[in-house]
């Protein structure tokens, strides 16, 4: 007890204090947004979001008591565990908005994609942590292997979002796992390609709406995959002139062609794995008037929401946008506008910078703590929280993708709640113990 | 490598690295504060007038579900018919005359005033959207309220067409139902376009191809302001509803009638397939329902008291519902014993009406002294039991059954285009042991072997197993639609094609030998009396199944004809009638009538006539 006394008396105060801050905003915000224009409450989540906010708050404090240290014997078998139950909610799991991923506990729905992510950043800890001897190649690819599993069961359910928060996560781990930077910038322009590759033909089709003959280079077969043995053919002739000649110029002529190609091929698998309508989600924000009546409508709202909260906001309960249910998903995806209409851009402000504080305070204790496998776990849930915060706000504002993930501590939603509650004990028990070695 | 100086480098590098990300967070926040600046602060005032005085609001303007039709494309079985709603803006009626104006609305529109007041209740007396009252409403009370409009302040109408089944009776389970989309329907269905108040196919066809019938909402913009009031726009934008294809289905009306009548009122099932195609020319299952009653105000207490009904009218029974096959599963034996020369042919078996095994006697359907010395043949056209058993448990045996069964197409659902199908069961030792922890006795292979016991069918299967033989070893999956029509130039849009489920390999000379035993159980053997239609040549097979009751059995007769014409011009006729009903041993009567109309090209009550059956079958119309 007197050991757990200690622990609490030095975790990092000021990440404690925004985690307690940003969970009191979002009870606050499910509540508002569970009450109608007319002021009468329409539903009773903000009570279950209480309840989840308790729980996890008691999860936090028990991690607390908890050496992380610990945790890395564990890491496989809670892993393994989440593939299974995964890989069950793939097929006996329920469905909402279109896509197998909870799974029912009497009342309760539970996401297991989200406790995966944790799982992941534990085991992806472990490994990073016992392969520093290793070269950068066989840890980038066991490490893309560990992701990969649980990325490609959430696709199949499918739930597009919840399966791009891996990458960030990874993205993060590596680079402090002292991956070199050369082949981090490498998979920054693979995805960066795939990306275009994979939205340019949508953009010309709806939002340029005139055809320009080149792009068609990128998606109509066959010239795709003509496309796609020129660049393999340019890879090959550089590696052959690099092997050769050893002279830099083919090196970094491979080096650019093989990114463009990787996620050239990449493109042509995403157009025949997504749906035109989920790609139409994603750069929709683009342009929201190309589609006024499905997923630009959303934008647009949450948009007006936003922009008419001005700089002080209209006041808690009072802001006719959010409360005459223009906003669909007002309570998950959405909360953002509640809070920015209701609390305007001072409201706004206090949320980014408690998401700041936050970050920084990842940062501050990865820079304080000795132990490798620690700065990975931090540097992990670091990722998470930047990529969930960059995405879920950007989206509201109307500069990021629609892709239903969730803004961690304010939005509705026990699962995401109980994961970022248990990675925030975890990095304060860390924090706590940052003089250990 | 851990070298005091790989290490310092590495501490060094990692502050560098973290800081990166440090930098990252900074960068994203100093952005994102500021876009929200300008999105909030510099651009506020633009948005907030944009929100506050009007917003785009969109009101549906219903698509136009498809119509549904029989295989000859004449008159439709469903359609739409006009139907109005009735709806009441509350903040547009005067608080005032609020009391005057329901209790006259009640009247007008034959309801309850408490209905309209549970509808609008106080906290909506100031909102301006329209609030539904009551649909549907035939357009005469609508003029009602249309000619007296200065007393109905507030009160409006909108058209919103039902669905009007006009032939029910046994269609009614082909066809299904519509109503509202439930709250679990919409979580299934969101990705596809659905939406909540939409109007959905419930069961049957409309269930099936709902997304083919639906067609696509429209919508109508306005412009509101944030209390939904309607602000006056330069201009209305509509976005055209696109009406939903028309259905035509396979079923023959005629054919269908004639089914139907000739079960009459007996709970069981007919079905009539073209072997040549996999096309249902009828299906029918009594006791039905009457599908108008599901929609309507009503909707609700129709639905339940059907589902309490003892009859459970709601189920499909040549789908929805399993049974023993009892004899008519010799068909499948049969095919196994000729293929397998498990048994030759002309060895005879006697049959003394009983046997003795283990410690149980088995007596055949027939009493003592039995039928005597049978072959194969012979045993198929007496139906002999005995003979079954024997051969069954002692030369086919339980593996062989089972895989001749599944042959046939048991144990799996044929995959006919309507919802809810039944997948029936096979039984095999390895099923018995791990389900009751004992081990499968020869007892349980002669059960088998006569198909008693845990094997079940459904009528539909049971049909497919008699296109197996007539095809001489095809089966095209049994479906209901025939093609999908454009509704306004009435083009066809697409057409279904036989699509083969079952390839058998059991030789052509097989089936023609069985056909040829088939043939004779109608000419020779046990429905020689019964079926005694001369305008056609039928092969078939009777089923008696023992279901516990005393004196009552579930009576099969499966069918196929004409025998002499090529598998084109041949349909199967599968008949069951649940032993429920008072004993009459009425599937093959049933099969004899639809036979002598169908092909004599006769009314039911023509063919009953000519058959010679009116003293089995009463007139059901008034005679002078």
């Amino acid at each position: 007890m007197n050991r757990y006394r200690q622990t609490l008396a030095s975790i990092d105060f000021p990440a404690f204090g925004a985690v307690l801050m940003l969970t009191i905003i979002g009870v606050m915000s499910v509540f508002s947004s569970n009450v109608n224009a007319e002021g009468v409450i329409v539903s009773t989540d903000y009570v279950r979001q209480i309840m989840w906010a308790l729980i996890g708050l008691a999860v936090l404090l028990s991690l607390l008591g908890i050496d992380y240290r610990q945790l890395k014997d564990y890491s496989p078998y809670f892993y393994l565990f989440l593939i299974v139950v995964l890989i069950y909610t793939r097929f006996f799991g329920k469905v909402v908005n279109g896509a197998r991923s909870w799974l029912g506990i009497g009342d309760l729905g539970v996401q297991p994609s989200e406790f995966m992510k944790l799982a992941v950043i534990l085991l992806l800890a472990r490994y990073l942590d016992n392969s520093e001897h290793e070269s950068d190649a066989v840890r980038i690819a066991k490490s893309l292997g560990i992701v990969m599993l649980p990325v490609a069961l959430i696709l199949l359910a499918p739930d597009l979002g919840s399966a791009l928060v891996f990458f960030p996560i990874l993205f993060f781990m590596l680079i402090v796992a002292g991956i070199q930077r050369r082949h981090l910038i490498f998979m920054v322009l693979v995805v960066a390609s795939m990306v275009l590759f994979t939205i340019l033909p949508l953009w010309e089709k709806y939002i340029l709406i005139r055809p320009t003959g080149f792009l068609l280079l990128f998606y109509q077969s066959p010239y795709d995959f003509i496309l796609l043995g020129l660049v393999i053919i340019i890879i090959a002739l550089s590696l052959w002139g690099r092997i050769s000649f050893k002279k830099p110029v083919y090196y970094w002529i491979s080096y650019v062609s093989l990114a463009l190609g990787i996620g050239l091929a990449l493109s042509i698998a995403a157009h025949k794995v997504l749906k035109e309508y989920q790609v139409m989600r994603l750069i929709v924000f683009l342009d929201p008037s190309i589609d006024p009546r499905g997923s630009g409508w959303n934008i647009i709202q949450s948009i007006t929401a936003i922009g008419s909260g001005g700089f002080a906001g209209r006041g808690f309960l009072a802001g006719p946008q959010s409360h005459n249910n223009y906003i669909p998903q007002q309570s998950t995806d959405f909360i953002f506008s509640i809070i920015a209409e209701e609390w305007g851009f001072l409201g706004g402000l206090v949320v980014f910078g408690l998401f700041w504080l936050l970050l920084h305070r990842c940062a501050a204790i990865m820079e304080a703590v000795r132990d490798r496998y620690a700065t990975y776990i931090v540097a992990g849930v670091m990722g998470m929280v930047a990529f969930h915060f960059m995405i879920n706000s950007g989206m509201a504002m109307g500069i990021m993708p629609i892709t239903g993930i969730p803004l961690l501590f304010l939005s509705y939603g026990g699962s995401s709640l109980l994961t970022i509650m248990a990675a925030m004990g975890i990095v304060l028990g860390i924090s706590a113990r940052r003089y250990h070695s | 490598m851990n070298t005091p100086l790989d290490h310092s480098s590495g501490s060094s590098s990692l502050k560098r690295r973290i800081a990166t990300l440090r930098g990252f967070s900074l960068i994203l926040f100093v952005l994102f504060s500021a876009y929200l600046f300008s999105l909030q602060v510099l651009r506020g005032g633009e948005y907030r007038s944009r929100a506050t005085d009007i917003a785009r609001q969109s009101t549906v303007i219903s698509a136009q579900r498809g119509e549904i039709y029989a295989r000859d494309f004449t008159l439709p079985l469903v359609l739409n018919t006009d139907s109005f709603a009735v709806s009441i803006v509350p903040a547009r009626l005067p608080a005032q005359r609020r009391e005057e104006v329901f209790s006259k609305l009640a009247a007008t529109l034959g309801i309850d005033v408490a209905d309209i007041r549970r509808k609008i209740i106080p906290a909506y007396y100031h909102l301006y959207q329209a609030i539904e009252i009551l649909s549907p409403v035939p357009y005469s009370t609508i003029t009602k309220i249309a000619e007296r409009i200065d007393e109905f302040p507030g009160v409006s109408w909108q058209s919103k067409p039902v669905r009007n089944y006009v032939e029910t009776g046994s269609l009614s389970h082909i066809l299904g139902y519509v109503g509202e989309i439930t709250r679990d329907e919409l979580k299934v269905l969101y990705n596809k376009g659905y939406k909540s108040g939409d109007v959905i196919g419930k069961t049957g066809i409309e269930k099936q191809y709902d997304q083919d019938l639906r067609g696509v909402d429209g919508r109508r913009f306005r412009m509101v302001d944030v209390l939904g009031k309607g602000v006056k726009a330069e201009k209305e934008e509509i976005s055209p509803p696109v009406s939903g294809s028309n259905l035509v289905l396979t079923i023959d009306s005629r054919m269908q009638e004639i089914a139907e009548k000739a079960l009459g009122e007996r709970m069981g099932s007919v079905v009539i397939l073209k072997p040549a195609t996999g096309e249902v020319l009828a299906l029918v299952s009594y006791p039905w329902y009457n599908p108008n009653e599901m929609s309507g105000p009503n909707a609700g207490a129709a639905y339940v008291s059907m589902l309490n009904d003892p009859k459970t009218p709601l189920i499909d029974r040549a789908i929805q519902s399993s049974y023993p096959p009892a004899s008519t599963f010799k068909t499948v034996l049969t095919a196994g014993i000729i293929e397998e020369k498990a048994f030759p042919q002309d060895k005879k078996v006697l049959c003394t009406g009983e046997i003795s095994y283990g410690d149980r006697i088995f007596r055949c359907w027939i009493k003592k002294p039995g039928h005597g010395w049978l072959d194969l043949a012979g045993a198929l056209e007496q139906s002999c039991d005995i003979y079954y058993w024997t051969v069954g448990r002692d030369y086919l045996g339980v593996e062989r059954i089972v895989e001749y069964a599944k042959e046939f197409g048991f144990g799996k659902a044929t995959g006919i285009d309507l919802p809810g199908e039944l997948d029936g069961f096979v039984p095999t030792p390895q099923w018995k042991d791990r389900r009751f922890h004992e081990k499968w006795v020869g007892g349980d292979t002669m059960n088998l072997s006569i198909g008693q016991g845990y094997l079940l069918v459904t009528p539909i299967q049971i049909a497919d197993m008699m296109a197996l033989v007539a095809n001489g070893g095809i089966v095209y999956r049994p479906h209901l639609l025939k093609e999908l029509r454009d509704p306004n130039s009435g083009a066809i849009i697409r057409q279904s094609q036989p699509e083969p489920i079952i390839n058998s390999r059991i030789s052509p000379e097989t089936f023609a030998t069985l056909r040829a035993d088939l043939r004779k159980v109608v000419t020779d053997g046990t429905v020689k009396f019964p079926l005694n239609t001369k305008v056609v040549e039928v092969a078939g097979k009777t089923g008696t199944a023992e279901v516990g009751l005393v004196d009552h059995w579930h009576s099969w007769f499966v069918s196929f004809g004409p025998y002499d014409k090529p598998v084109s011009e041949q349909i199967v006729v599968v008949v069951m009638v649940e032993a429920s009903n008072p004993w009459e041993w009425w599937a093959p009567y049933a099969s004899d009538i639809i036979y002598q109309a169908i092909f004599g090209n006769q009314t039911y009550d023509q063919a009953v006539d000519t058959l010679g059956l009116r003293y089995l079958v009463p007139r059901k119309e008034r005679q002078e």
